[in-house]
């Protein structure tokens, strides 16, 4: 089978944009993982200053478990991320 | 009364032609020819509405912007399906839709008493000189084999040859009646002539088109009747005026169960008959005169009645259009005034409208804010059928303050409530859904979250329904212990009402998705907590079994709240979005992974 020019062109440019399209999407996830993980690190701070700050006892476990949540957030968050930066590399 | 009247005329009508059959095998033959004609009428009407739902609607939407363009649909539409009343309650649809308006509405039922009027010219000028019932046969041959057929088209356009098939085989009865009555009885003898006449001939046909509910019937049982010459030329125009005006009978019958806007409908369409009709009466020697003119005029015989009483038939109802058409607007005023909206008892759609489909971003925005409404009404209803108040839930005030206060049952009906103020929202909701599906991938993701939320909200106050029935029961108990526990679940449902809407007031700027895990966890631990304290009291005889079984269920149907609670924010908070939210959606802990979280803490969560 032989493939003249234009066609090769319009194989070629179909295969780009469909690389793009999903280096594009991969590009979409990373950029709103990276500022949900911003914004989740500022919150686990700021529960950190509360947990030391609090002086009722069931007010600081109910803190504590919700820290215990965004700290699990952030490490799926972050493996998410890492596991999305490789899929772009690739 | 109605009911009385109708269990009276229909044994009546019956006897009667029980006895006219006994007495007349012609009469019986002209009967059957009416039988027929009006069961092929319904097989026509079977077979034009497998085809509504598409290509009718569209064509709908696009010709009745204007009311001549109105108009105009009501005649053709009418001309092809042979039958002005499949037009009207087609067009009683749309207008209980809101698609069309009140006067495109009136302007299709104008067109429509025109085109019924072709019905006379085909089987004036067709029916009665060919030998009809030939093609009769085949139509019904290849009608049945099509209805057989599983394709909804083909069975469609089975139902429509049968019905035409019908239609010509009803009137070469009737025509084969009328001819062998001839020799046996004149009915012409009995014909009346001048305005007594006109008035005696004009409520026969009122009379006759309310037995047959068709005047198209009426019409061609006409038609032949004169082609036999068995009534005068004069009688029969006076019939047709009565048919025209007696055909609004099966409307104004078929509106009292439709809404106001049916029942306006069925107004216009009395309103215009009975003007068509007095003016074809006063009018009449002058509409003679105009016939015989136009009949020389197009080549119609001078003795040639039948095709006269069609162009008669037309050109009464062609003057009724011209005559009522400047008065649509004063009349849809006159019609509003008189028949008045009921008050609304059913909520209706705020937001989704037909023109933010086009734009899928828009379409969603329009979704987010009824649901968002659809929510509210939700949470007032899940906190009265608590037997708390919403505004109490959402204040300051500590919860377990709020309980003691509220702490006696309040009746409050959650069907009736949802019945009135949910069901049709959220079924608008869906249906908005479904036309938005088809967008952008990204949308549709985005629509179908919305989807789930709607769906959510239904099923969390199907269990508030469930828990209240015992609840009412329960929390005022003697028992301190279960009155207690119910206290419990209600307050736990309060404080994650309250949780919700603090989440939901931070706004976008928050990760509020994120925040719903938090709400999660508790969740898991305090049922587990429940069922510890249960055991307890099951073990120390504090509550009866009966007590237990009930608390049992009715912690069930509290973590179902809770949890679709929490499923309706975490679906529709922030789904304008984008990356974010979709970042959000991914990191959100699934089951297994708070189950890993909940592992990990001591147990304390319903302290707070």
């Amino acid at each position: 089978m032989k493939f003249d020019k234009s066609l090769k062109k319009k194989l070629l440019k179909k295969l780009n944009s469909y690389i793009n399209e999903e280096a594009e999407q991969l590009q979409h996830e990373d950029e709103g993982l990276s500022k949900v993980l911003k914004k989740l690190k500022k919150k686990e701070k700021h529960l950190k200053k509360l947990v030391a700050a609090e002086r009722d006892v069931d007010e600081r476990e109910m803190l504590e478990q919700e820290l215990k949540i965004v700290h699990s957030q952030r490490k799926k968050g972050i493996e998410l991320l890492s596991r999305v930066r490789k899929e772009d590399k690739s | 009364m109605g009911n009385t009247l109708r269990k009276v005329i229909l044994p009546s009508i019956l006897l009667i032609l029980a006895y006219g059959f006994w007495i007349s095998p012609d009469f019986k033959e002209i009967s059957a020819g009416v039988a027929i004609f009006l069961f092929g009428m319904l097989a026509l009407e079977e077979g034009f509405k497998a085809f509504t739902g598409g290509v009718l609607e569209k064509i709908l939407k696009k010709t009745t912007n204007r009311l001549w363009k109105s108009v105009s649909f009501g005649v053709v539409s009418t001309t092809i399906m042979q039958s002005s009343s499949l037009v009207s309650v087609i067009t009683i649809s749309f207008l209980g839709a809101g698609l069309i308006g009140l006067s495109q509405g009136i302007g299709i039922i104008f067109g429509a008493n025109l085109g019924t009027t072709t019905g006379a010219w085909l089987v004036a000028g067709f029916g009665l000189k060919v030998k009809i019932s030939a093609y009769a046969m085949p139509m019904l041959v290849f009608g049945v084999i099509m209805i057989f057929q599983k394709s909804r088209h083909l069975k469609g356009l089975g139902y429509i040859l049968a019905g035409l098939g019908f239609l010509f085989l009803g009137i070469h009865h009737m025509k084969e009646g009328f001819e062998t009555f001839k020799s046996a009885i004149d009915l012409a003898e009995y014909a009346v002539a001048g305005y007594p006449g006109l008035f005696l001939f004009t409520l026969i046909g009122i009379f006759a088109t309310v037995v047959m509910q068709s005047s198209h019937a009426t019409l061609v049982l006409i038609i032949t009747a004169l082609a036999a010459q068995q009534i005068s030329y004069e009688n029969a125009l006076a019939l047709a005026i009565g048919a025209n005006v007696g055909t609004t009978i099966t409307a104004i019958l078929g509106a009292l169960s439709s809404n106001e806007v049916g029942k306006r409908l069925a107004g216009a369409h009395l309103i215009f008959n009975v003007t068509t009709g007095l003016i074809a009466i006063v009018f009449i020697h002058q509409l003679l005169v105009a016939v015989d003119v136009i009949s020389a005029y197009v080549g119609i015989g001078e003795t040639d009645y039948t095709l006269k009483l069609a162009l008669f038939h037309t050109l009464f109802n062609l003057i009724g259009i011209a005559v009522m058409i400047p008065f649509t607007s004063h009349l849809v005023r006159f019609l509003e005034r008189l028949i008045k909206s009921e008050p609304d008892h059913y909520a209706q759609p705020k937001y989704l409208n037909e023109s933010a489909l086009e734009f899928g971003d828009a379409g969603l925005e329009a979704l987010r804010m009824e649901t968002a409404r659809v929510y509210a009404k939700a949470t007032d209803i899940i906190a009265k059928g608590l037997s708390l108040e919403k505004e109490e839930i959402f204040s300051g005030t500590k919860l377990k303050k709020v309980i003691q206060v509220r702490g006696k049952a309040v009746q409050y009906d959650i069907d009736d409530v949802y019945e009135h103020e949910i069901k049709s929202l959220c079924s608008a909701i869906l249906d908005y859904t479904n036309k938005l599906s088809s967008a952008e991938p990204g949308i549709a993701r985005k629509v179908s979250r919305i989807r789930v939320a709607n769906q959510s909200i239904l099923t969390a106050l199907k269990d508030v329904k469930h828990l209240q029935k015992n609840m009412l029961q329960y929390i005022e108990s003697d028992n301190p212990d279960i009155s207690s526990e119910y206290n419990r679940l209600r307050q736990r449902i309060a404080k994650v009402m309250r949780r919700l809407e603090k989440i939901r007031r931070k706004g976008s700027g928050s990760t509020s998705i994120l925040s719903l895990d938090a709400l999660k966890l508790t969740l898991e631990k305090n049922m587990a907590l429940l069922h510890e304290r249960m055991n307890a009291l099951i073990r120390d005889g504090n509550i009866s079994a009966d007590m237990a079984i009930s608390l049992m269920n009715d912690s069930n149907y509290t973590y179902s709240i809770i949890n679709n609670l929490i499923r309706i924010n975490r679906n529709y908070l922030k789904s304008e979005e984008g990356a974010e939210t979709e970042a959000e959606h991914m990191i959100a802990l699934n089951s297994d992974e708070i189950d890993s979280v909940l592992t990990g803490n001591d147990d304390n969560a319903e302290k707070r």
